[in-house]
């Protein structure tokens, strides 16, 4: 039996996304090379990037939790990916296999997945790439690259 | 609260069919299910299938099986998880006395499109989802780095647990992926997809159904002479991925423990006879038998190396081969209740000796966010 693959329904649906302010305010300070976390005032847990709500007690969380985090941070774990998906659920093989790391950041309590470059292991410490000229989007952060 | 039994099940080949449409699958299993309880489509008071829109393609994945499992204008519902959570709110409807008999479906067709690739959407979307790298594949990698390097599991370890359930799935005239003579170094040396983990490491999506019937205490016995009863159930859903320890399952313990509370078991090592657990991937076998406290915390490699859940061992897990050895997504887990009722009913084809207390699970969610713990018996 043939099987015809379709791309799409009959009318593609655009929908508009907010990150909302929160998202929005880490994403600018991408601009000045910063990371913004939000710290809880009720219970001390730090969140990155910042959340609304606090993942520890659920306390309501805005701009005035924020905190600049130093950037540095250590890696808890690690992988070698030998593959990316397509986004049409096919595999793509990767010449080189990309490394990339669960990071703990220096003051925060959550995780953070990133690529990271350099001979990382587990205990690693990490610091951000930033591209040449960041512009306060996501691109700016380009990946980790390993101090010590 | 009324106790509640399961008086009869259906499973489908797990294959990979693209003729089979899923009205069929779903119709089959369905029907299937209410031969094997002994019921009539009169007789069940509400149907609750699993499937998800995005593993689908299409918006309400239930669209045009309502009728394939009898429920025109019968109470319905459907969750949008694995099978064994319709069979837990099957359940809870019946516990709660509004109903005495209840059918739950489930199924996934992994021919339609690549499930690994859906994974990517339940990543948080403004940050993670940007990440190209991440999917429950890279994800579940880190979590098996974190939790070999707290335990000092190694990879040896994963790949005895694959080696273990592909080979019990040799006689599961169902499964999807059996390998009688597979061996450590095979798994080791199977493709690379994410350091650790390889091919065999990974289940492999397929297609599949599965349905059970489900009756309250007042009528089971009207039906079925050996009713399978729920003595136990727990459930709990962790924090984001972000936010919790990955090396830990810590929500399966926790809805173990109130599984145990509810069954009375203290010492479920000794007390559970046989355990069938969806271990999406190698590692959260070995994670899933700490969390569910059949061996102190960072032992579990010390079962799979001694052979202790192996088919014949003291504490068996997965003799129908597991998730390892086919993954209906949203049929996984109700597959693992569904052996879990085979067992203490006598009809495994692994037949665990003298089977009185099963333990099912099913996980739902990047690194297993999300668990449920079933326990099965012979006795109410």
């Amino acid at each position: 039996m043939g099987v015809d693959r379709y791309s799409g329904l009959p009318f593609v649906a655009r929908f508009r996304w907010s990150v909302g302010k929160i998202m929005e305010k880490f994403y600018r300070s991408f601009a000045e090379k910063k990371i913004i976390a939000a710290k809880c005032e009720k219970c001390g847990y730090t969140v990155v990037p910042p959340r609304q709500i606090c993942p520890q007690c659920y306390s309501r969380m805005g701009e005035e939790n924020f905190v600049e985090l130093s950037g540095r941070g250590v890696v808890e774990s690690l992988t070698e990916v030998a593959f990316r998906l397509d986004g049409k659920g096919g595999y793509i093989w990767l010449e080189k296999p990309e490394l990339l790391a669960a990071v703990k950041l220096e003051g925060a309590n959550s995780t953070i997945f990133v690529r990271v470059e350099g001979d990382a292991r587990i205990g690693s410490e990490v610091e951000p790439v930033w591209a040449e000229k960041t512009e306060g989007k996501p691109s700016d952060l380009i990946s980790f690259r390993v101090v010590k | 609260m009324r106790r509640v039994a399961i008086i009869g099940y259906a499973v489908s080949r797990l294959e990979w069919d693209a003729e089979k449409t899923r009205e069929e699958a779903v119709f089959e299993v369905a029907k299937g299910a209410m031969r094997n309880a002994g019921v009539e489509r009169e007789d069940i008071d509400t149907v609750i299938s699993a499937s998800t829109d995005f593993l689908d393609g299409r918006t309400i994945s239930s669209c045009m099986l309502i009728g394939a499992s009898g429920a025109y204008l019968k109470d319905e519902s459907k969750a949008e998880e694995d099978g064994m959570y319709a069979a837990l709110y099957a359940a809870q409807r019946i516990m709660s006395g509004v109903h005495d008999v209840a059918l739950a479906v489930s199924h996934t067709h992994s021919w339609i499109f690549n499930p690994h690739q859906v994974t990517q959407y339940m990543l948080e979307p403004w940050f993670d989802r940007q990440n190209d790298l991440l999917n429950e594949i890279t994800l579940a990698a880190l979590q098996a780095r974190l939790y070999m390097s707290r335990s000092g599991a190694d990879e040896t370890h994963l790949a005895q647990v694959c080696v273990k359930n592909l080979r019990n799935a040799v006689k599961n005239p169902n499964a999807f992926r059996k390998m009688p003579d597979v061996t450590v170094e095979e798994v080791l040396e199977s493709k690379l997809y994410s350091s650790p983990l390889t091919e065999l490491m990974i289940s492999p999506p397929c297609d599949g159904a599965a349905a059970v019937v489900l009756a309250s205490e007042d009528v089971a016995e009207e039906f079925c002479d050996e009713p399978v009863w729920i003595r136990g159930i727990g459930n709990a859903c962790d924090r984001y991925l972000r936010d919790r320890d990955l090396g830990r399952l810590n929500s399966l313990r926790i809805a173990a423990e109130r599984a145990y509370r509810t069954a009375g078991i203290e010492d479920p090592f000794r007390q559970i006879d046989v355990a069938e657990v969806s271990e999406r991937f190698a590692h959260q076998e070995l994670m899933a038998y700490e969390a569910l406290c059949f061996c102190r915390e960072g032992m579990g490699k010390v079962l799979i190396e001694e052979g202790m859940t192996e088919v014949y061992g003291d504490m068996p897990v997965n003799p129908s081969g597991g998730a390892l050895a086919g993954d209906a997504v949203c049929a996984t887990g109700m597959i693992r209740l569904i052996e879990a009722v085979k067992q203490i009913r006598g009809e495994a084809e692994n037949q665990v000796e003298e089977c009185r207390t099963a333990l099912a699970h099913a996980q739902w969610g990047l690194c297993a966010q999300k668990n449920l713990v079933f326990i099965l018996g012979d006795r109410r």
